[in-house]
């Protein structure tokens, strides 16, 4: 995990305005004017975002057309919703110790029950 | 069987995500309660293999509080905490946990329900429900060093096996 890209992905997904143009880009691929549209915001307002989102490598925007279309980069997303994995492991690994603790305990008890000296 | 949290109402929520995690323990719920709400046996088995838990304050109660500093092998604290807000043994837990950095800002707000229900003889099925939420990019370093600690302490593991 590159943990840069990664402040950066989250840095990037913080705001709301930006969150939505991810939204809106994942149902395809926009113009700036077309992005600006839903939002009551210049335009070097939403290309600032713009510039943060492509920064994040979370949009690439296209070269050959006049228009530079904007394109959802979905891989950043996926390497952020990772954080997701590590905490279920934190859970699996807690349960897997509380497993072998219990085995432990159950053992000491059994011990205990057994011996008449301790009742 | 599976309880939907109350969503978070703090701000500045990055990524919020739940995670429902079930597993059988072969020992009777009232046991299985107790080593989630006794601070000498919570130290023995809570987070990552390896780690281990220097502190370690449970206060079991509507109220009370709990916290704990993780510490990963190469020396690094990782503490959370929080309070219960339901304990009725040994049905049901329900607590926040929340991750801190350093200077006690939380970077994880989370709540958990546990579950702990009567499975065969002496079994106990233990459904955990976790809402987490990531309050900032802070989140992802502090992730991303645990996980560093994880990787780190495995292969010591894997180094210990072939030294054999």
């Amino acid at each position: 995990m590159n943990v840069d890209r990664l402040t950066a992905t989250f840095a990037a997904l913080a705001d709301p305005t930006r969150r939505a143009i991810l939204a809106r880009l994942a149902s395809g691929d926009a113009s700036v004017t077309e992005l600006a549209q839903p939002f009551e915001m210049s335009m070097p307002a939403i290309s600032k975002h713009l510039k943060v989102l492509e920064r994040a490598g979370l949009i690439v925007r296209g070269r050959q057309a006049q228009w530079r279309p904007c394109r959802l980069e979905a891989e950043p997303l996926e390497a952020a919703s990772d954080w997701l994995e590590q905490y279920s492991r934190f859970w699996t690994e807690s349960f897997d110790r509380l497993d072998d603790y219990l085995k432990a305990v159950k053992k000491k008890e059994t011990k205990h029950d057994r011996n008449p000296a301790r009742k | 069987m599976t309880a939907t949290l109350p969503a978070s109402s703090a701000p500045n929520v990055v990524d919020e995500k739940e995670i429902v995690i079930t597993r059988v323990f072969d020992a009777p719920r009232e046991l299985v309660f107790q080593m989630w709400t006794e601070a000498e046996h919570l130290a023995q088995w809570w987070g990552p293999r390896v780690f281990t838990n220097p502190v370690c304050e449970c206060d079991a109660r509507v109220g009370g509080a709990w916290y704990i500093v993780m510490r990963s092998p190469d020396g690094k604290d990782y503490p959370c905490g929080g309070t219960y807000l339901e304990v009725t043994p040994p049905e049901r837990l329900l607590f926040k946990n929340d991750a801190v950095d350093a200077d006690g800002k939380v970077i994880i707000d989370g709540l958990t329900e546990v579950r702990f229900a009567e499975h065969g003889a002496g079994q106990t099925l233990l459904t955990l429900t976790t809402r987490a939420a990531a309050l900032n990019e802070q989140m992802a370093l502090a992730i991303a060093g645990m996980h560093a600690g994880w990787s780190q302490s495995l292969d010591k593991l894997a180094e210990m096996f072939t030294s054999h």
